[in-house]
C-alpha cells in the first residue's frame, strides 16, 4: 500500500493523570488519507492517546504530558497552541453517541456556526451535503427540523459524523464509535469510514479486533500505556512481530 | 485546509453514495477566516474569551463577597452588646427584658421557644410527611401522584404570612373553644402551623430520596415472596434512611427560620411554658423577638445590639441545622458516585486534626436536636407504632400488618390534603366576595378596612422585579463560573458553603441586614431600593444553587461535542450548555419569584409602610406591599374582615399563579429531555 505521507507523528509521549501513568513512552506516525485503528485491551491507553490528538485531555484536571506530537510538522502539546483552532482540523466522534438536544439541522450547523458562518444558504449547503457523506441525507431530508434525540442509536452516531464532516476537518478521531449500537448500524458506519477515508484520515479506537482487520490500513496495538506493535493492518494481523501481539489477536487475553 | 477542500471534486474520481454531492461551499470562504484566523481574529476572539471569564468570576466573587458580608457585618453589630452583659449572662440568662427600668437580656427562653415550637413542628411534620412520603413514592398511581406531588409543592407555595394569617383567624379561635382556655395564641397553634408549613420540604426531600433507591433492592425483596409493606419497611426506608434525615432536618431548619407566622399565633409572651409540657402556654422566639422588636428599638442603644445578638444566635441555631443536612447528603452523594473524586476544601491533613472536634460538637448539637425531635414525633405516633409493633410481633399474618400500616400511610396523606383543603377553602370562600375593580386598582382608605389594595399590588411587583434583577445576573454568574471554570479547588467550594449558609439564613435576619446596613448604615432610608437589595440577597443562593443543578444536569458530552468542532469555551457554554439548562434556570428564577413575592420578613424594615395613597415615583421612597398590608391588617386593624381576606386571596394567587407556572415548566421539560 502507497503511503502518502505521514499526518500525525508522535515522538515519546508520556502521559500522567495525577499519579498514574496512562501513556509511556509513545512514537508512531500516523499515515495521511489511511484509516488507523488503535486496539487493546481495556485501560491500555488508545483513548488516552486519540484524545491527546485534539487535546480533549485539557479537560480532564489533572492530565500532564510529555513528548511532541507533530501535526503537520507542529508540536501540538505547548500550551502556545490554539485548541480551538485544532479541533477544527481534528474532529471527533465519541463512543455514545452526544447530538446536542437540537434539531438535526442545527446540529450540523452548529460547528459552521460557531466558526462565523451565517448565510443560510451557505448553511443549507453545508447541512445537506455533510449529511450526504454520512450517509444520512435520505433517512432525515424530511425532518431536518425536528430533534436529533428522536433519531435512532445509529442514526445518531452517523449525525455526529456528518456534525464533525461539517467543520471540514483533516482528520477524524474516533472513540469506539460502534460500541454502543447494533450489528447493523455498526455495518452501516463501517461503510461510512470506508467512504470517508478517500478525503480524511481517520483515526479509530476499537475494542473489536474483527472490526480493526475490517476497517483499518494500519494498527497500532496497546497495552498498559505502550505502543506494543504498529503496523499495516495485513502484517500486525497475519504475521505480527510481537507474542504479546499475536496472543491479543489470537485471543489468549484481553 | 485549501488543499484537501480542492481535492473533493476532482479526488478519486469515483462517486460516492450514489447521489450526486453538492460542492460545499467552504467555511473558509465566508469572510470569516480573515478574522477569525488572523492574528486580529484570534486576539479578538482570546479578548472576549477572557472577557467572559473575568466576568463570570467577578460575580462570583461578588457573590461570595456579599455572603461573607453579611455574616461579618451581623457579628459586628451583635458583639457590642458585651458591653452590657457577659456572652453567658446573654446565652443563660432567662429574663428577656431589653424595655425595662433595669434591662435584662437573656435569650435563653426565647432559645427555649425556638426550640420548643420546633419540636412540636416536627411532631406533627414527621409522621405525616415520611408517610405522605411512602404513599407518593411507592403506593400512588401514576394519576394520583401527578396530582398528589403537586398539590404538596403547592403548600409550599403559600406565603407564610397566609399561613399566619389562617392561623390567626381560624386555628387559634378553634383551639380556644376546643381547649377551653382563654387565648388560643399559644405554643401548639405555633407547633400546628409550623408542622404544616414543614411538610412540603419533609415530603419532597423524603420522596426524591426514596425513589432513588434503586430498583433492584425492591424486586429483589418482592421476589422472595415479601410484602409490599415489608420491602417498604425493611428495604426501601432503610435505603433511603439518610435521605429522610436530611429532610427532616431541612423542614427542621424551615421551622427554626419562620417569623411571621409565629409572630402571629404563638402568643409571644417571653416566658418558658409552666410546666414544661404545657402546649396551650404562649412562647416567644429568636424570630418573633427580632419580628415585633427590631422595628421600634433605638439604633445604636444596648437594646439593638442584643436584637443582633439574638440574630447570630439564630443564625448559629440554623447553621448548625443546615450544615448537619447538607453534611448528611453529601455523604449519600459520594456512596451514589463511588469513583468521583471528593471535593476538598481542607487540606487533608488539617482536616483530619479538626474532624474529630467538628463532628463531636455538630453531632452533639445534632444528636439533641434530633433527639428532642424524634422523641416527640415518637410520642405523638405512640398509639400507631404500639398497634402496629403489635400486630408484627404477635405475627398476625403479614397481609395484615400490611393493611394497617398502609392504613396509617393513607391516613397521613388524607391528613395533608385535608389541611391543604381547609386553608384554601376558607381563603378562597372568604375571600371572593371581597374582589371587585375598585379593590384591585383603589388606594386603602379608613385603615384598610374600605378601599383596595392597588398599590400593595404594584408595591409588591416593584420589589420582587428590583430583586430578581439584582440576583437573576449575579447568581447566573455565578453558577457559571463554579460550574463550567472551575474544576473543583478551595474556592468554588467556599462560594458554595457560603451559599449553602445564605440558604439556610432566616429570612428575618436579611431583614435585620437590610435594616442596619443598607437604611441606616448606606443612608437608602426606608425605600424601595433598600427591599429590592434585602429580597435580592435572601433569594441569591437558591438561584446559584438551582442554576448550577441546571447546568451540572447538563452531560459533559455534550461539552465534549461542542468541543472537538472547535468552538471556544464561551460558545460552548453560549449555544450548547445553557439553552437546554434555561428550563431548569427558569423554574429556579420563578420559584425565587414566587418566594420573593411572599416573603415579609425581610421587607418589614427595609422597604413598606401600611398605607400610602400613591404609588412610588423613586427607587429612594417606600412601598406598600401585599404581605405586610395583609400582616397589618390582621395584627392591627380590628373589623377589616373582608378586606383581610380579600389580600390574603390575591397574594395567595399571585404566589401560587407563580409556583404553578413554575411546576409546569419543569415537569413539560423533565418529559421532554432524558439523555
Amino acid at each position: 500500500m502507497q503511503n502518502n505521507g505521514n499526518i500525525l507523528t508522535t515522538r515519546d509521549v508520556n502521559l500522567h493523570y495525577g499519579e498514574s501513568q496512562a501513556l509511556i513512552d509513545v512514537s508512531i506516525s500516523i499515515p495521511k488519507n489511511r484509516v488507523t485503528a488503535l486496539i487493546g485491551p481495556s485501560g491500555c491507553g488508545k483513548s488516552t492517546l486519540l484524545r491527546c490528538f485534539n487535546r480533549m485531555n485539557d479537560l480532564v484536571a489533572n492530565a500532564r504530558i510529555t513528548g511532541e506530537i507533530l501535526f503537520e510538522g507542529t508540536n501540538i502539546t505547548g500550551p502556545e497552541t490554539d485548541v480551538v483552532e485544532l479541533r477544527k482540523k481534528i474532529g471527533m466522534v465519541f463512543q455514545k453517541p452526544n447530538p446536542f438536544p437540537a434539531s438535526i439541522y442545527d446540529n450540523i450547523a452548529y460547528g459552521p456556526r460557531v466558526h462565523g458562518t451565517r448565510d443560510r444558504k451557505k448553511l443549507d449547503a453545508i447541512v445537506e451535503g455533510s449529511l450526504k457523506k454520512a450517509a444520512l441525507w435520505d433517512e432525515v431530508k424530511d425532518r431536518l427540523h425536528e430533534s436529533a434525540m428522536g433519531l435512532s442509536g445509529g442514526q445518531q452516531q452517523r449525525l455526529c459524523i456528518a456534525r464533525t464532516l461539517a467543520v471540514e476537518p483533516e482528520i477524524i478521531l474516533m472513540d469506539e464509535p460502534c460500541s454502543a449500537l447494533d450489528p447493523i448500524a455498526t455495518a452501516k458506519i463501517e461503510d461510512l469510514i470506508d467512504e470517508l477515508k478517500k478525503n480524511y484520515t481517520v483515526i479509530i479506537v476499537t475494542h473489536n479486533m474483527q472490526q480493526a482487520a475490517r476497517v483499518s490500513d494500519y494498527t497500532g496495538f496497546m497495552y498498559l500505556g505502550k505502543m506494543i506493535e504498529f503496523g499495516e493492518t495485513v502484517q500486525i494481523f497475519e504475521s505480527p512481530q510481537e507474542e504479546m501481539t499475536n496472543n491479543y489477536i489470537t485471543g489468549r487475553f484481553g | 485546509m485549501q488543499k484537501r477542500q480542492a481535492a473533493v471534486p476532482n479526488g478519486n474520481g469515483k462517486t460516492r453514495t450514489g447521489s450526486t454531492i453538492p460542492e460545499l461551499p467552504s467555511v473558509i470562504g465566508d469572510g470569516f477566516d480573515a478574522l477569525h484566523n488572523s492574528i486580529t481574529g484570534r486576539k479578538y476572539r482570546n479578548l472576549r474569551e477572557n472577557g467572559m471569564r473575568s466576568l463570570w468570576f467577578i460575580t462570583a466573587i461578588f457573590a461570595v463577597l456579599a455572603i461573607f458580608f453579611i455574616l461579618f457585618f451581623l457579628v459586628l453589630n451583635a458583639y457590642p452588646i458585651t458591653d452590657s452583659v457577659s456572652i453567658y449572662e446573654f446565652l443563660a440568662g432567662e429574663t428577656w427584658n431589653p424595655s425595662g427600668a433595669s434591662p435584662a437580656y437573656g435569650v435563653f427562653t426565647l432559645i427555649i421557644g425556638t426550640l420548643l415550637v420546633t419540636i412540636g413542628a416536627m411532631a406533627i411534620a414527621i409522621p405525616l410527611g415520611i408517610g405522605s412520603a411512602i404513599f407518593i413514592a411507592e403506593l400512588a398511581s401514576p394519576r394520583v401522584k401527578n396530582i398528589a406531588k403537586p398539590a404538596i409543592e403547592l403548600l409550599a407555595a403559600i406565603p407564610s404570612v397566609v399561613y399566619g394569617f389562617f392561623g390567626l383567624i381560624v386555628l387559634t379561635s378553634w383551639l380556644r373553644v376546643t381547649c377551653n382556655v382563654p387565648s388560643g395564641e399559644s405554643w401548639l397553634a405555633g407547633s400546628i402551623l409550623l408542622g404544616i408549613m414543614a411538610l412540603p420540604t419533609i415530603v419532597s426531600v423524603s420522596e426524591d430520596a426514596i425513589a432513588a433507591v434503586p430498583r433492584g433492592y425492591k424486586e429483589g425483596s418482592l421476589a422472595m415472596g415479601a410484602t409490599h409493606w415489608q420491602t417498604i419497611q425493611r428495604v426501601i426506608v432503610p435505603a433511603a434512611f439518610s435521605g429522610i434525615t436530611a429532610a427532616v432536618i431541612l423542614g427542621m431548619g424551615r421551622a427554626i427560620g419562620e417569623t411571621m407566622a409565629v409572630i402571629m399565633v404563638a402568643g409571644n409572651a417571653a416566658i418558658i411554658p409552666d410546666p414544661i409540657w404545657n402546649v396551650l402556654s404562649p412562647v416567644r422566639t429568636l424570630t418573633g423577638t427580632l419580628g415585633i422588636e427590631m422595628g421600634e428599638v433605638a439604633v445604636g442603644s444596648a437594646h439593638y445590639h442584643a436584637l443582633f445578638g439574638v440574630a447570630v444566635v439564630l443564625l448559629a441555631i440554623a447553621l448548625i441545622v443546615n450544615l448537619g443536612a447538607r453534611v448528611i447528603l453529601k455523604k449519600i452523594q459520594e456512596k451514589q458516585t463511588a469513583t468521583g473524586t471528593r471535593r476538598q476544601w481542607l487540606r487533608p491533613a488539617t482536616k483530619d486534626a479538626i474532624r474529630p472536634y467538628a463532628y463531636a460538637g455538630m453531632g452533639a448539637a445534632l444528636a439533641a436536636l434530633l433527639l428532642l425531635t424524634v422523641g416527640a414525633a415518637a410520642t405523638a405516633t405512640t398509639i400507631a407504632i404500639v398497634l402496629a409493633l403489635a400486630l408484627v410481633k404477635r405475627k398476625i399474618s403479614a397481609k395484615t400488618g400490611q393493611k394497617v400500616a398502609f392504613g396509617l400511610v393513607y391516613a397521613s396523606i388524607t391528613m395533608v390534603m385535608i389541611f391543604l383543603g381547609i386553608i384554601l377553602f376558607d381563603i378562597i370562600t372568604n375571600g371572593i366576595p371581597a374582589l371587585s375593580w375598585e379593590f384591585l386598582t383603589e388606594p386603602p382608605r379608613n385603615l384598610g378596612r374600605e378601599g383596595g389594595i392597588g398599590p400593595a399590588i404594584v408595591g409588591t411587583l416593584y420589589l420582587v422585579a428590583g430583586a430578581i434583577l439584582t440576583a437573576l445576573p449575579i447568581g447566573i454568574g455565578a453558577a457559571i463560573y463554579l460550574n463550567e471554570y472551575t474544576k473543583g479547588g478551595r474556592i468554588p467550594e467556599l462560594i458554595r458553603a457560603g451559599a449553602d449558609l445564605l440558604n439556610g439564613t432566616p429570612s428575618i435576619v436579611f431583614g435585620l441586614f437590610g435594616f442596619a446596613f443598607l437604611v441606616l448604615y448606606l443612608n437608602f432610608g426606608v425605600s424601595l431600593l433598600a427591599g429590592m437589595i434585602t429580597l435580592g440577597l435572601m433569594i441569591l443562593p437558591t438561584v446559584i444553587r438551582t442554576t448550577e443543578e441546571a447546568l451540572k444536569s447538563i452531560p459533559d458530552s455534550l461539552r465534549e461535542g461542542s468541543f472537538a468542532l472547535g468552538a471556544t469555551k464561551w460558545q460552548t457554554i453560549w449555544r450548547c450548555v445553557l439553552p437546554p439548562a434555561v428550563p431548569g434556570i427558569l423554574t429556579g428564577a420563578i420559584l425565587s419569584i414566587g418566594r420573593a413575592a411572599g416573603e415579609t420578613a425581610p421587607i418589614l424594615f427595609t422597604a413598606v409602610v401600611f398605607s400610602k395613597r400613591f404609588l412610588p415615583t423613586s427607587v429612594t421612597e417606600p412601598v406598600m406591599a401585599l404581605p405586610y398590608h395583609l400582616f397589618i391588617l390582621a395584627t392591627n386593624v380590628p373589623g377589616a374582615s373582608q378586606n383581610q381576606y380579600g389580600t390574603a386571596l390575591v397574594l395567595l394567587l399571585l404566589v401560587m399563579g407563580i409556583y404553578l407556572i413554575a411546576i409546569v415548566i419543569r415537569n413539560h421539560y423533565q418529559k421532554a429531555i432524558t439523555w
